[in-house]
């Protein structure tokens, strides 16, 4: 083991260029992972509620297109943005545009049912009793349903950044300097180290999500603590 | 739904039918966007120092802007990467050891060249001397280079195993996953120089193709061609490409190359 | 490029089915290895005593918390790096067995690194699964089982293991559609598999819409399929469970 080859490039593997060039590295990997989250999160939230409220015809069409995106393989969602959307449509999206498209509509697909079982695991019991208070069914979902709903789902919307920090990795396709694709830079240059090399990336991201996974844990555990004592004085 | 493809077709014809100037963009943003290698000593590779890429095409590139009077602007690529990122407009010129093929010229537009290289072999010392051996072996390429082409038809029973990057395909070779990776002679030269244990290969002397390299650029831009090609000429000429070449591949260098290729002999 | 040409020539559409070949039995082997590697860990977990149960929970932390493009590059450049060189050799080496009427060669090593890198991603998350179904019973049926006699590891063999198979089956086969879409990233360390051969042909060809097309075609089928098949056997188990 040679770990100079890592300690020597450490400023490289964590920022990329940054400050004398564009920001890379771990850095970029967060800020994807970020982006890509909070666009996951919204859109999951909004397609969800669809998934919850709609039915018939608009319902089958909005299930056949969340089974698109959870059927094919984010690499092959990568390369159909990057490469066919500007032919497509004549719009340039930059690469780091590009992958946190490709991630959010993964990962929103992916949240949307998280969303609606959020929704429909609210008991019956308090939609009626909205209803009875004579809310609206938007106003019920807006003010009874999602709110709780929303608190029990925190812990799968971090478990999805973790996912998508993994996801990052696949910008490495169309070049953009996250984590991954600038230590297959260093690799390349250094050449007979990739055992140094890809362990340590490995060891990066690891801790990241790792510390992400204890922090679902704390809160999951939070929940349920509310939820019980909430559940606790109302007896 | 056939809204959808009329929107679509509409933008297709209205991207053909514009008739906007590359070049002139190119003044207005006060950027040339070029693609070049970042892995591939010493045509495109980051420089540890300065943590840009740099090497000869970044060097003609640069030549380029200047001429132009706006900044450079280079984004890695890798081979497979080339001529899509042309197309989809994301650069305005590649320059990163790009071989002009007919194939290739319907897709986009080339200068003349301006560098000269042949396919060639690296393997482990002892394992390959003629290309007659080539048939039986697991030969390491790039994806997407027109090596990766001519081997898969000129040599049928070889088996070709392609990578990402040259380097990759040398990783490959080094745990001998492959008995030998190809690519143009000078690159794989360039890439033996940075070879820690270089003593256990060797490149043999034989070349199975002979490329021309030049400047990729999108299809039908005439006055950035035009351009082009007068700033290679003109760097022929006043002998600062043969002080581009020294820098890389001089006496002095780490591969020093003989310098048998002049800008315009080959028009 | 051209956007809506000709149909990609026969030869890249050959290119295109042998790689679908190459994923669908790359998906085949892992989603078969992977079962057993993820159920004999997550069992391990439930059984065996503290060493393993902790070398468990860190195999299954490390494996889901890191990117399987990490992992494979580690399983294909940094571990064929780390072996003595004789192993290697020996990995790499052409064989093939003889089997009469049939042969089989040895894969190569991208092959190897590619179906032991999925399938160790595949058991980890596998593993998980059955552990989450495993919690899913209810405890007083393990109680229930040790009150009548019989020892830890029977109650857990014969009452809770069917049970939480049971439940996890359906996350299960989510896995194996992971595995069917994962199998993409090994074009990476050059495995042939679908992803490759319609770079491959986008490459020779410059078909990017027909290559891309036909790819993700043929993925969302094979997804689909699967899911379904999954699905329809869930069905039938729970009709006749309740017919028995």
């Amino acid at each position: 083991m040679n770990l100079a080859v890592v300690t020597d490039n450490l400023g490289y593997l964590l920022v990329g260029a940054w400050p004398d060039g564009p920001i890379g590295g771990l850095a970029l990997t967060l800020i994807l992972s970020g982006l890509s989250g909070l666009v996951s999160a919204v859109l999951g939230l909004l397609l969800g509620i669809g998934l919850a409220m709609s039915a018939g015809a608009g319902r089958r069409t909005l299930v056949l297109g969340l089974g698109f995106f959870r059927a094919i393989p984010i690499l092959m969602l990568i390369f159909w943005s990057y490469f066919l959307l500007p032919i497509l449509f004549g719009v340039s999206v930059p690469e780091i545009g590009t992958v946190v498209t490709a991630l959010a509509l993964v990962g929103g697909a992916y949240l949307a049912y998280g969303v609606a079982a959020g929704i429909e695991s609210i008991g019956s019991g308090q939609w009626a009793a909205g209803l009875a208070l004579g809310l609206g069914r938007w106003q019920v979902l807006r003010v009874i349903v999602l709110p709780q709903a929303l608190r029990a789902m925190a812990p799968s919307f971090l478990n999805q950044w973790t996912a998508l920090i993994k996801d990052t990795s696949l910008a490495y396709v169309i070049d953009v300097p996250e984590l991954s694709f600038v230590a297959a830079q260093v690799n390349n240059r250094a050449m007979v180290y990739p055992a140094e090399i890809f362990l340590f990336v490995g060891a990066v991201y690891g801790a990241l999500c790792l510390a992400l996974d204890r922090l679902v844990a704390v809160l999951a555990w939070g929940a349920r603590r509310t939820s019980w004592l909430s559940r606790g004085t109302r007896a | 739904m056939r809204r959808l493809f009329a929107f679509a077709f509409a933008t297709l014809l209205s991207v053909g039918a514009a008739q906007a100037d590359r070049l002139d963009d190119i003044k207005k943003d006060g950027v040339l966007r070029v693609a070049s290698f970042d892995s591939n000593p010493p045509f495109g590779f980051v420089e540890p120092a300065t943590k840009q890429i740099a090497g000869l095409d970044v060097d003609f590139a640069q030549a380029i802007a200047d001429r132009i009077g706006v900044k450079l602007d280079v984004r890695p690529t890798n081979p497979a990467s080339r001529i899509p990122l042309l197309t989809s407009g994301k650069v305005d010129l590649v320059l990163a050891n790009f071989t002009i093929t007919e194939e290739r010229a319907k897709q986009l537009d080339f200068s003349i060249p301006y560098f000269a290289s042949g396919q060639q072999f690296l393997a482990k010392k002892g394992t390959l001397s003629s290309p007659d051996q080539l048939n039986g072996l697991r030969i390491g390429a790039d994806k997407g280079t027109v090596n990766e082409i001519v081997l898969r038809r000129d040599f049928p029973k070889a088996t070709v195993v392609a990578y990402d990057d040259t380097p990759f395909a040398f990783t490959a070779l080094r745990n001998g996953n492959v008995q030998a990776i190809t690519q143009d002679g000078p690159k794989l030269v360039g890439l033996l120089a940075k070879v820690p244990d270089r003593q256990n290969y060797e490149i043999p002397p034989f070349s199975i193709s002979s490329d021309y390299i030049g400047v990729g650029i999108p299809k039908g831009e005439t006055r950035l061609r035009n351009l082009v090609n007068e700033t290679l000429r003109d760097l022929g000429k006043s002998g600062k490409a043969a002080v581009i070449y020294d820098r890389w591949f001089g006496p002095n260098t780490e591969q020093p190359l003989p310098r048998l290729f002049r800008i315009g002999e080959h028009d | 490029m051209s956007l809506f040409g000709d149909l990609l020539a026969p030869r890249y559409l050959l290119w295109l089915l042998q790689g679908f070949e190459v994923t669908l039995a790359l998906s085949a082997a892992v989603s078969g290895a992977g079962t057993v590697l993820g159920l004999a860990a997550c069992c391990l977990r439930e059984v065996g005593g503290p060493a393993p149960r902790r070398a468990v929970a860190v195999f299954v932390g490390l494996v889901r918390n890191t990117p399987l493009l990490v992992q494979l590059f580690v399983w294909y450049f940094a571990v064929a790096a780390l072996l003595p060189s004789g192993m290697t050799a020996w990995l790499n080496a052409p064989r093939i067995l003889d089997l009469g009427p049939a042969t089989l060669s040895w894969p190569a090593y991208e092959t190897l690194a590619g179906f032991v890198g999925l399938t160790v991603y595949a058991g980890a998350y596998i593993a998980e699964e059955g552990r989450a179904g495993i919690n899913g019973v209810r405890s007083t049926q393990r109680e229930a089982a040790l009150a009548l006699g019989l020892t830890p590891v029977q109650a857990f063999r014969h009452i809770v293991l069917p049970q939480a198979l049971r439940i996890a089956w359906l996350p299960i086969v989510g896995q194996y559609l992971n595995t069917i879409k994962n199998t993409a990233l090994t074009m990476t360390i050059g495995l042939a598999e679908l992803s490759y051969a319609s770079r491959q042909a986008e490459t020779e060809t410059f078909k990017t819409f027909q290559a891309f097309g036909i790819a993700t075609l043929l993925y969302i089928g094979a997804v689909a399929l699967v899911e379904a098949a999954g699905q329809a056997l869930v069905r039938r188990a729970a009709a006749q469970a309740s017919r028995a």
